[in-house]
């Protein structure tokens, strides 16, 4: 069984929208520019993918927009776009999974200074109830009237892949007729300092990871456009050797995944990966070691175009779709490492069969 | 893509929780034939100023652990002894599936506030790190060398009967052999006031259903099952507690933090784990319920019960023993319900003194019903109006 993707919406690094997606794609250039947003003044790195022109009032009314955060307001905006790009309603049984790797941080920082200046019992209740990591997807849920499953997966690097394979198993056992899968994610201050303060974070020839943000959303198993493409299988590992807080060191086992994902999907040959990638020397060189089982895939990098992160992965995802809506390739395989040791990877094909 | 095959039975092969009325399934399960509520003053955060000043916290000694977090070791303490019940599991193949609200948000608190203070270039990093909602689901699978994947699920109170539910979809597909499913979250100073701040919580030991309710008790703990494919278990000799024979799954689509008032996605929830279940309404003998405590989760909770199963169905809220433990209430609750069956005994609902209107079923008030139980449910529902039900079947 494949499901078929019929509608890509994003709001991502110097892109908004499908059609400027695929351009800045096109272009081979890279949103990664200085940070501007918040203040990084004797912090190490400066740079970060960072989404500019959002203009959330384009895609919500103020009414609504007033009690979304910024992770809401990006997933809300990258569903409009998405169910907009598929050609049809959604039925009310749809499903929503989305994922995103460290949810709303900014929401709790704020929530926790007006716990400190007010006091506990003065702190806004808007901010606490966007304070948990599954308020986009509830949002959309209400937005559309979408009364299906409705989950947030939270696992790192892996977290959209993770929720793409959530989706693809309750669609493939019928619990839904369609779904809305994706992915959000904030760079903020706190945690950009942070990542900064541990050292993951890349500047002037020190290796690490760049910070991406973004949303994106995918229309699964519904809609009237021409697939995209297909999400044709799925493969799941753990690197037992990776420690709580670093990648593992045993390319065998992202071998696994992958391998299990090309047998889920029956395809004979994988033409390009989307690699994990991201900068962080360990997770580079055990990927690298795991892609030789495709020695003939171009490698694709696209966390040198948005960053690590970005909407929690599902930036990456929308670039593969994209590339098989343009023919450049018949199969893909997806993949996703995580600090930790979890590694989930798809394979999407141009075709149905 | 492979489909699951709903005809793969799942067996729950190993059970562990922790939560304010025991360290262990023994002590939880005495608390309960006791009627004995772990609910008490809250002293975590002591000094601070909420409305209310009760909680329901768990009293161990947490293990030693690096850099984790009180929400991580509480889900190492639960999956330790799951794991240990179910024995040999291969844990190369074993997939770690944890649902948590707060994750590390207790830790997370003390960086802001010594950021505050200090600043950001003198406030130490190392609290912080233990923030992130996956830590349960690392820390599990980092304790044990488990091998087969790693999710967590951050749907707000749903989270951990969500991840129970998709690791045997998992195990359905076979992109896992075992399963460790459950969930996590410590009591923190950020749902404790914001809990307050909703007024959903209530300045006395909440009682479910009761006309005079005001809302939760805030709890924390974990709980996990170990999940495999039934003929699995039946092979390498594993005691099979009880059996996950349904999933259900559904969203209100109606308000960020309140139920929908008529019930319709509770009842969705439940109507799909019987579907998956196969199992018609008439033939649930029991259903352990979210039941919060709350005015509004109460009543929509009893019209989806009453609209799916009718009014007969024995119900009870375990919260009334160890309060809501948010993103683990899934879990633990199914570790309660599992033992339920096992026992053959409904566990009641603490204190209810006086059947609200809008609540008109029978909650099991007080004391423990020995009762002949096959098929039970379990609900959770969260913020943002996901709701799920697993239903579980006697062996």
């Amino acid at each position: 069984m494949r499901i078929p993707i019929t509608g890509i919406g994003v709001i991502a690094p110097g892109a908004i929208g499908i059609e400027a997606f695929r351009a800045l794609l096109a272009s081979g250039g890279s949103a990664v520019a200085e940070v501007d947003r918040f203040d990084t003044s004797g912090l190490s790195a400066h740079k970060a993918a960072l989404v500019r022109d959002f203009k959330p009032k384009d895609f919500i009314p103020a009414m609504k927009m007033r009690r979304m955060n910024t992770l809401s307001r990006l997933g809300v905006a990258a569903a409009k776009l998405a169910i907009e790009d598929c050609g049809a309603a959604l039925q009310p049984d749809t499903g929503v999974a989305i994922g995103t790797a460290f949810g709303p941080v900014q929401t709790s920082v704020e929530y926790m200074q007006e716990y400190a200046e007010k006091g506990a019992a003065l702190a806004p209740p808007q901010l606490f109830a966007e304070s948990v990591a599954n308020a986009p997807g509830s949002h959309i849920a209400i937005e559309w009237g979408l009364r299906g499953f409705n989950v947030t997966i939270t696992q790192r690097e892996s977290s959209a892949l993770a929720a793409a394979m959530y989706a693809a198993t309750q669609l493939a056992k019928g619990s839904a007729s369609a779904a809305l899968i994706g992915g959000v994610e904030e760079a903020n201050e706190m945690l950009f300092s942070v990542l900064d303060r541990i050292g993951a974070l890349a500047y002037d020839g020190h290796p690490g990871i760049t910070l991406g943000e973004g949303g994106a959303v995918l229309v699964a198993g519904a809609g009237t456009r021409k697939p995209y493409g297909w999400l044709a299988g799925f493969g799941i590992a753990r690197d037992a050797t990776a420690t709580i807080s670093n990648y593992g060191r045993n390319p065998v086992v992202n071998v696994r995944a992958m391998q299990s994902a090309v047998e889920d999907a029956r395809v004979d040959k994988i033409d390009a990966v989307y690699v994990s990638m991201n900068g962080a020397p360990l997770c580079d060189e055990v990927e690298r070691e795991a892609l030789m089982l495709f020695p003939r895939a171009e490698l694709v990098r696209t966390k040198q175009v948005f960053g690590e992160y970005a909407a929690g992965g599902a930036l990456q995802i929308a670039a593969a779709l994209v590339a098989l809506d343009e023919s450049r390739y018949d199969n893909v395989l997806v993949n996703s490492v995580s600090a930790g040791g979890g590694i989930v990877c798809a394979v999407l094909t141009k075709e149905a069969a | 893509m492979r489909i699951p095959d709903l005809s793969t039975r799942i067996a729950v092969t190993g059970a562990g929780i922790v939560c304010s009325i025991g360290r262990d399934k023994a002590e939880v399960w005495r608390a309960i034939v006791e009627s004995r509520a772990g609910i008490a003053k809250l002293t975590r955060f002591a000094g601070e100023t909420f409305p209310t000043d009760l909680a329901a916290e768990v009293n161990v000694e947490l293990p030693k652990g690096k850099r984790l977090s009180r929400t991580d070791l509480l889900a190492v303490i639960a999956a330790k002894e799951a794991i240990s019940q179910a024995g040999d599991i291969p844990i190369e193949r074993a997939i770690v599936s944890t649902g948590t609200s707060t994750g590390g948000l207790l830790e997370g608190e003390d960086y802001y506030f010594s950021r505050l203070v200090r600043g950001r270039r003198r406030a130490s990093a190392s609290r912080v790190l233990q923030q992130p909602t996956s830590g349960p689901s690392d820390a599990v699978a980092s304790t044990f060398k488990l091998g087969g994947g790693v999710i967590s699920n951050a749907t707000a109170c749903a989270s951990a009967g969500a991840a129970i539910g998709m690791a045997a979809d998992y195990l359905r597909s076979r992109h896992a052999d075992v399963a460790i499913a459950g969930g996590s979250d410590a009591l923190c100073r950020l749902t404790y006031s914001g809990f307050n701040v909703l007024q959903a919580v209530d300045p006395a030991p909440c009682s479910p259903f009761d006309a005079n309710r005001k809302g939760i008790t805030l709890g924390e703990g974990a709980g996990y099952l170990v999940l495999e494919r039934w003929d699995d278990a039946v092979a390498r000799g594993a005691t099979i507690l009880a059996e996950l024979s349904g999933y259900g799954a559904s969203c209100d689509a109606h308000h960020p933090t309140a139920p929908a008032e008529d019930g319709h996605g509770a009842e969705a929830a439940m109507r799909g784990a019987l579907a998956e279940g196969r199992l018609t309404p008439a033939s649930v003998d029991y259903v352990n319920a979210h039941g919060t405590g709350t005015m509004l989760n109460d009543s929509a909770e009893s019209r989806a019960i009453t609209a799916t199963l009718g009014t007969d169905v024995p119900v009870s809220s375990s919260k009334s023993y160890f309060g809501h433990t948010l993103g683990a209430s899934g879990a633990v609750e199914a570790v309660v319900t599992v033992l339920a069956l096992q026992n053959q005994i409904a566990p009641p609902t603490l204190r209810l003194r006086e059947r609200a209107p809008e609540c008109p079923l029978d909650y099991i008030p007080d004391t423990p019903r020995p009762m002949e139980l096959a098929n039970v449910l379990s609900n959770t529902f969260g913020f943002g109006g996901s709701n799920v039900s697993l239903l579980f079947r006697r062996v």
